[in-house]
């Protein structure tokens, strides 16, 4: 920066120093622009905001556990404890066996965020990818088109199937555990990715730019991976944050009604904790212990679907521009970064930026 | 004289649909010398854009089917051309400008990298890293002064890949810096001002009339040997379409590439073209030196559209029409495919195959030729 400040001319060219700044202030710029696009929309902000914290917590629990939760998932506080109400030094109470419900809760947030995450990360780069597969090389009476037909009928056979329901079957059959039921809700997940990309590429591919790329000499693989994929990359992400939500309902739909996850156990999971209080008319006695874990799903589904929607602003370079400029009346603020950078990215954003017809050949 | 740059010989293309097969291309044989503009004019729906993408193999095959004929681009035949080594032909080889500015441009990706693209591929074949079809120096002279500078910019910093820049470009590919420089150098043959700030706009900031100059940057950037502008005009409005109009036959002459002009525009083709071809219903029914062909017109066809062209913006008279309407092309009309709709039609005009592409009678110049066993009376019609 103190270089960047010296009144010698820019350099164009350079070793790496110059390169790593402009870098650098790229990324600021960037940040800066993302903050500004959610800034627009109070709705995705507080999603942002929410999903930030919980990512946070989640974080903490798994690196310094002990600054958030007091007992150990299965660790009795006290004998005469059993039952007891929210208080401050049980917040969301305790349950039969003494067990404090605040801790599990907590300790379940890693694993069931993880679980989301997970499950719809792997349906999207396997489901995507076989949907970016059929979608672009569809051509009837050719290698493609016969390969292409063969993903989307076995796409079509695991459509047809209820997925939960499946799902269900798929856990029964594997038995009890966390890696048996991840594994049970992925197998039903990916059909819908390759649905979806298959969708969007068959939408983008006729379009003229695709064409050009292809008249201009860009071979197949890197037009898919370039100019297809960055467009259809943005419903893709946003269908994949709202996911993470439904991922996280499945999974404590198939805990709670297969019991597929043991509770009480070291790795508790929300909808095997709902489960297991649920029975034997314990709910209506005991309310605050099936509360907990439910507000935690709400919660969390809650975030994902408020930021899943504020992605697509985002994602969209032209709502990108026009939400960037939005409450900029006077050039001050962050577009001090805008003046420094030799790129003028951030400074000629806007939409009045757009230029009138400049020529005169 | 050299060998042309493009030779097509009687070629057919088919488009092979559900509802049967469509003879979009019947015979179609012509020739683009080098440095010459070909324009190729016609209805909707005679094969104009058909034949634009037939040469550099654009089409989807299938429904598209090459029934016969050969298309022979600086000695290779690209009917037969494998399928896995056609990115090698496009671009370097046969560059496109398209008919809708508006979405030719990716819309997720800034100018710059747009045009960074096409001119990267060309860097990597020029450096033997990708493959080229030809591998002998560049296929027309970039280095020529230009006749005289543009608006703003002077046209002599153009950046001119020879010499220093060359030996730049050798030593890295990557060199952001050279490659921005070449981009801006493209940009600016294109007569856009300030183009530094241009390089950072996505798409959808631009006018019409400036993405196309940005397409015609990514194609010249390649240095194509062959340019084929597929309607580049059409979507444009009248003000603007006569700015890239201008522009392009500004380029034509500075850097002397050939080209296949399509239009509908007989206006457009009078301006730019050195010969044309006029096309009916898949077919070349005329072809020859551009004044002369409008001048003499040989073929009933392009008599009659040439007096359905509105003429010095007066309404002397109403507009005269061709009778009829275009043959469906699944079922084409036997012999010439304009006799339903022709004049001059006698029973001879039924039978296959049809007139062949003959040198027009007199007054015509030799290289003029009519598809017309009665081209002579054309000239004598009221």
């Amino acid at each position: 920066m103190d270089e960047a400040a010296a009144p010698v001319p820019r350099p164009r060219r350079g070793p790496l120093g110059p390169a790593v700044r402009r870098a650098l202030l790229a990324g600021l710029a960037s940040l800066v622009l993302f903050w500004r696009i959610l800034r627009a929309n109070v709705l995705s902000l507080v999603g942002f905001v929410l999903v930030a914290i919980i990512c946070l917590t989640a974080l903490v629990v798994v690196v310094a556990p002990h600054l958030l939760v007091p007992y150990g998932p299965t660790q009795i506080t006290s004998e005469t404890q059993n039952w007891q109400p929210p208080s401050w030094q049980h917040p969301f109470g305790t349950d039969g066996n003494s067990y404090d419900i605040y801790s599990n809760v907590m300790l379940a947030l890693p694993l069931d965020l993880g679980i989301g995450i997970f499950i719809a990360g792997i349906s999207l780069l396997g489901g995507g990818a076989l949907g970016l597969v059929a979608g672009y090389w569809d051509r009837p009476r050719t290698l493609g088109g016969a390969t292409s037909v063969v993903i989307l009928r076995i796409t079509d056979i695991f459509l047809a199937f209820p997925s939960l329901i499946l799902a269900l079957a798929i856990s029964v059959s594997l038995g009890r555990g966390v890696w048996q039921t991840i594994l049970a809700v992925t197998i039903t997940w990916w059909p819908y990715y390759v649905r979806l990309v298959r969708g969007e590429v068959l939408a983008v591919k006729h379009l003229p730019y695709v064409s050009a790329a292809r008249a201009a000499g860009v071979k197949d693989g890197r037009i898919v991976l370039r100019h297809i994929l960055r467009n259809v990359l943005e419903p893709v992400v946003v269908y994949f944050t709202l996911d993470i939500g439904t991922v996280l309902v499945t999974f404590s739909t198939i805990g709670f009604v297969a019991h597929a996850i043991p509770y009480p156990s070291s790795t508790p999971e929300w909808g095997s904790m709902i489960s297991y209080y649920q029975g034997n008319g314990l709910i209506t006695a005991y309310p605050w212990t099936v509360l907990a874990p439910g507000a935690a799903i709400f919660i969390t589904v809650l975030a994902f679907s408020l930021l899943g929607d504020g992605l697509r602003d985002v994602l969209d370079p032209r709502s990108r521009r026009i939400l960037a400029g939005y409450g900029r009346g006077t050039p001050g603020g962050s577009s001090e970064e805008g003046t420094a950078a030799p790129a003028p990215a951030t400074g000629a954003a806007g939409p009045a930026a757009a230029p009138a017809e400049g020529g005169g050949g | 004289m050299t060998d042309p740059v493009l030779s097509i010989e009687r070629l057919s293309v088919d488009y092979e649909v559900g509802a049967g097969t469509f003879h979009a291309l019947a015979d179609v044989s012509l020739e683009v010398e080098p440095g010459h503009v070909v324009g190729i004019v016609g209805e909707t729906g005679c094969g104009k854009s058909t034949l634009a993408q037939a040469i550099p193999r654009l089409l989807p095959e299938p429904p598209a089917r090459y029934r016969g004929g050969r298309i022979v681009f600086q000695g290779t035949d690209l009917v037969t051309f494998p399928k896995w080594k056609l990115p090698t032909l496009r671009g370097t080889g046969i560059g496109m400008i398209f008919q809708e500015p508006l979405n030719s441009l990716n819309p997720s990706f800034r100018i710059f990298d747009q045009v960074a693209e096409a001119v990267r591929i060309r860097q990597l074949r020029e450096r033997g890293r990708a493959p080229a079809v030809r591998d002998e120096g560049l296929p027309f002279d970039y280095s020529r002064p230009p006749p005289q500078p543009g608006a703003g910019e002077s046209l002599a910093k153009v950046v001119v890949p020879s010499g220093a820049a060359e030996a730049a470009l050798r030593r890295s590919t990557r060199h952001r810096a050279d490659v921005r420089d070449e981009v801006l150098g493209y940009l600016r043959l294109v007569r856009i001002n300030d183009p530094e700030t241009i390089l950072e706009l996505y798409p959808h900031e631009l006018s019409g009339g400036m993405r196309q100059r940005i397409m015609i940057a990514m194609a010249l950037s390649e240095k194509p040997a062959l340019l084929i502008a597929d309607e580049p005009t059409s979507a444009l409005d009248v003000t603007i379409q006569a700015q890239v109009l201008t522009l392009m036959k500004e380029l034509i002459d500075e850097v002397r590439a050939s080209i296949l002009f399509i239009s509908h525009d007989l206006g457009v083709i009078a301006e730019t073209a050195d010969e044309v071809g006029v096309m009916y219903a898949g077919h070349l029914v005329e072809f020859g030196p551009v004044a002369d062909v409008f001048e003499h017109p040989s073929h009933p066809y392009t008599r009659a559209l040439l007096r359905a062209a509105p003429r010095r913006y007066k309404s002397e008279a109403p507009l005269d029409s061709i009778p009829g309407s275009v043959p469906n092309l699944s079922r084409p009309p036997s012999g010439c495919p304009f006799h339903p709709r022709c004049v001059l039609a006698r029973p001879r005009c039924k039978d296959p195959p049809g007139p062949p592409l003959d040198p027009a009678p007199p007054p015509a110049v030799a290289a003029h030729r009519t598809a017309c066993y009665y081209a002579g009376e054309v000239a004598l019609l009221p």
